[in-house]
């Protein structure tokens, strides 16, 4: 299959044979990864419970958002550069692995629920900012916490069985 | 000493159960995760204020006041899980250096922020009250980033050391 072929290339080159044959570097990589990812999961979290109408209550979701979700985006480039970084080092076996592609199908879920939420649960901000958000942004908000903590434990779940 | 206990820990039934159960570790694991985050992120939230790299029409007393208890439970829960690891694999833990440090690094956090909150929730401007209070904030803001991220690579590193 074409996409085997291309992984099977991906891990024979120089930086991925380097990772994978160093007794340091994956170790190290995976520790940046975990660093990076924990800043993710902790701001998104804040900006959930914001949006479930549990934490912050007395103070605007957008408000709230704006503090929490440039951490959020920074700390998820460092966590995807070194996953990926991570993933060229055993390409195929990863592709291969199951709770990799969970992990993998929860990530993109995570960015249609955001994308979802842009599109429709921002419209009337301004009529709920400061208070409880209406059902379709408890929603979002929600399947948010669910998805993140699904993201966590598949990405544990890699490494008992690889 | 620390053998033979880790030695008597692992035969005992609770930590056979723990052991024979595959997903036992990877569960604990995951709780163990997302308490990380979310005492690293109530922690950062306020270092990142103290440092005097973010802004916020919060002020700090509110944030330290509104993230403490989140500091607290997480810690408590990181604990908890903490111990059942121990439990499952004593030798993994205790018998390593890197646990220790982890460990010691764990103390000097909750030392610092016990200070941080006390001294705020007294005083809400005291961190801006003098020149030298400003570079004293500054200082523990630094500290507490480096150590937590100290803690994570700590806790990664128990299973390679």
């Amino acid at each position: 299959m074409a996409l085997e072929q291309t992984l099977a290339k991906l891990q024979d080159l120089n930086l991925p044979t380097q990772i994978r044959e160093s007794v340091w570097m994956f170790p190290t990589i995976e520790t940046v990864h975990v660093f990076a990812l924990v800043l993710v999961v902790g701001s998104i979290m804040t900006v959930d419970l914001r949006l479930l109408g549990l934490t912050n209550k007395e103070r605007r979701f957008s408000e709230v958002a704006a503090e929490m979700l440039p951490w959020t985006w920074t700390a998820f480039a460092v966590a995807a550069l070194a996953g990926m970084m991570m993933f060229s080092s055993k390409a195929l076996t990863y592709y291969g692995n199951i709770p990799f592609r969970l992990k993998m199908v929860c990530l993109s879920l995570a960015g249609v629920n955001m994308l979802l939420f842009h599109w429709l649960g921002v419209r009337r901000l301004a009529s709920w900012d400061h208070q409880r958000p209406p059902w379709t942004a408890r929603m979002a908000g929600g399947a948010s916490l669910l998805l993140w903590t699904t993201i966590v434990a598949a990405g544990r779940w890699i490494g008992f069985t690889t | 000493m620390i053998e033979q206990f880790c030695d008597w820990l692992s035969r005992t039934s609770l930590s056979i159960a723990f052991q024979s159960a595959n997903w036992f570790v990877p569960v604990v694991q995951t709780v163990h995760i997302i308490a990380i985050a979310i005492l690293l992120t109530s922690v950062y939230a306020v270092s990142f204020r103290l440092i005097g790299l973010t802004r916020s029409t919060q002020p700090l007393a509110a944030l330290a006041a509104r993230s403490a208890p989140w500091v607290w439970i997480a810690l408590c829960v990181l604990l908890c899980t903490g111990i059942l690891l121990t439990i499952t694999e004593p030798a993994r833990e205790l018998l390593n250096w890197v646990f220790r440090v982890k460990m010691l690094l764990v103390l000097a956090l909750a030392g610092l922020l016990l200070l941080v909150q006390g001294r705020t929730g007294r005083n809400p401007d005291y961190w801006t009250q003098s020149a030298p209070r400003r570079r004293a904030a500054r200082a523990l803001g630094i500290a507490t980033v480096l150590i937590g991220a100290g803690i994570v690579t700590a806790g990664r590193w128990i299973a390679y050391v």
